[in-house]
């Protein structure tokens, strides 16, 4: 007996106090009348281990106070969908947001190192963390209030109430080709690796290594230079990286990121050839020079031929797929316009 | 135990639930207490645990569908639980309600029907 003495006082403490003494009187009846039969089934009274493998079979005094609590939770069945929601939506946002404050500052700094990166990149858990603290923090005192406290905010339930099937959002169909269309979350990563991208396109003139690995070190050692004409050509890359992540985060604010339209591929492909026409545009299509012409020219100029030569004609190549890829995804618009067309009249 | 052994218990524990409650109701028609009212579950082949039988009487009684009596019996006090009108009424409803169901579930386990075949597949083996 001693031993559900101890049972019953270890429940107790976890039960609520008001009623206590109650719920453990009633307990204790059960239990005894429980022992009692298994008593009398065994013509003894239970041995301590008995004693100890039957308390076993109730239950840690924890969980069975549990049963006598009412329910609990933070944020209750009413409010949890919308939570989940919005905090998918503030994380997606946190990110985009913390990634476009820590890119202008670092740059605004002047050109940051990679310690500075890596910091910055380590800081954004603790900022995701924060947000999602908040957020959650803000539900639990809207659950406390509304549904605990019956406090009412206007336009709550009558926002619940004029809910209608026709405001939803027509099916995005799938993309080119049949893909799926993208997440959220893919659009959202989309916009911060594009971000962490562009820093690290806006390091390379300082830091060649960045693209050239171990390529960087032998251009240096090497009678080659590249043209400084191809700046132009880099700094129009880095616009058209800036182009296409306005894009995206435009798409993600207008809630449009699922499916990237045609047009929108033609309008990107388009783009994409202005790059490659400054590049073309090079004077006297050198990309790559001799340090030292004067000294050099006799010695390397057939291999300055060749290498300038080897890069026109990729380009070309390069400038005919692209051109035949647009020219295959107008025509496909066209024809699709024209479906489209037949079908609405028939 | 196994994914699927796993998941059979707790599915079986979902479709248990909802019937515990009327099982309790239909047993409170007659005055019991605690123990004697597990035991008399037990017999008609619906065993509950403690931790889950006691904590519901406390909350069917808060809901107002038991009454209940501290009565001195064998010498030990115990607390002694009936249905009331409340729950006399309540029981009636669910008993219409878990006669509907029985009859949808019946019904969709036609003799022919692809259930009933898939059933007696899983019940031979």
């Amino acid at each position: 007996m001693e031993l559900l003495d101890r049972y019953l006082e270890a429940v107790r403490k976890h039960l609520p106090w008001e009623r206590q003494d109650d719920i453990i009187a009633e307990l204790r009846a059960n239990l005894e009348a429980q022992l009692d039969e298994k008593a009398a089934g065994l013509g003894r009274p239970l041995t301590t281990a008995e004693m100890e493998d039957w308390l076993k079979t109730l239950g840690q005094p924890i969980q069975v106070a549990a049963g006598y609590q009412p329910q609990r939770y933070l944020i209750g069945p009413a409010f949890f969908p919308i939570y989940w929601y919005v905090l998918k939506l503030s994380l997606g946002w946190a990110a985009v947001i913390y990634s476009i404050v820590m890119v202008v500052t670092l740059f605004a700094q002047g050109t940051p190192s990679a310690t500075e990166w890596v910091g910055a990149i380590a800081r954004m858990p603790w900022t995701l963390m924060m947000t999602a603290a908040w957020v959650t923090g803000i539900f639990v005192a809207l659950e406390y209030a509304v549904m605990r406290k019956g406090f009412e905010i206007k336009g709550f339930a009558a926002a619940s109430q004029c809910w209608s099937p026709g405001i939803l959002p027509p099916i995005a169909s799938r993309g080119q080709g049949g893909k799926k269309p993208r997440s959220f979350a893919q659009a959202v990563a989309e916009v911060v690796f594009g971000i962490l991208f562009l820093g690290w396109l806006l390091l390379v003139p300082a830091h060649p290594y960045l693209i050239m690995g171990p390529g960087a070190y032998l251009l240096r050692q090497s009678p080659f230079t590249i043209s400084p004409a191809l700046m132009q050509f880099f700094w129009c890359i880095v616009a058209l990286n800036i182009f296409q992540l306005g894009w995206k985060i435009v798409d993600l604010a207008r809630g449009a990121w699922r499916i990237r339209s045609r047009a929108q591929h033609i309008v990107l492909s388009v783009a994409g050839l202005i790059p490659v026409g400054v590049f073309l545009a090079v004077p006297g299509h050198l990309w790559v020079l001799l340090k030292h012409p004067e000294l050099d020219q006799a010695k390397y100029g057939a291999t300055l031929d060749a290498i300038n030569g080897g890069i026109y004609k990729s380009l070309l190549l390069i400038i005919a797929i692209v051109v035949v890829q647009l020219v295959w995804e107008i025509l496909r618009t066209i024809r699709d316009a024209y479906r489209k067309r037949a079908t609405a009249m028939a | 135990m196994t994914i699927s052994e796993s998941l059979f218990e707790s599915l079986r524990m979902e479709l248990r639930r909802g019937s515990l409650t009327l099982a309790v109701l239909a047993q409170l028609r007659q005055e019991r207490y605690g123990y004697t009212l597990r035991k008399a579950l037990a017999e008609r082949g619906m065993e509950i645990e403690e931790s889950t039988l006691y904590p519901l009487l406390r909350r069917l009684e808060a809901q107002g569908l038991l009454a209940s009596e501290w009565r001195e019996e064998e010498k030990r006090n115990k607390r002694f639980y009936r249905l009331n009108e409340d729950g006399e009424r309540m029981l009636g409803q669910l008993l219409d309600e878990w006669q509907a169901l029985n009859a949808a579930i019946t019904a969709s386990l036609g003799v022919d029907g692809p259930m009933a075949s898939a059933g007696k597949g899983d019940a031979n083996g």
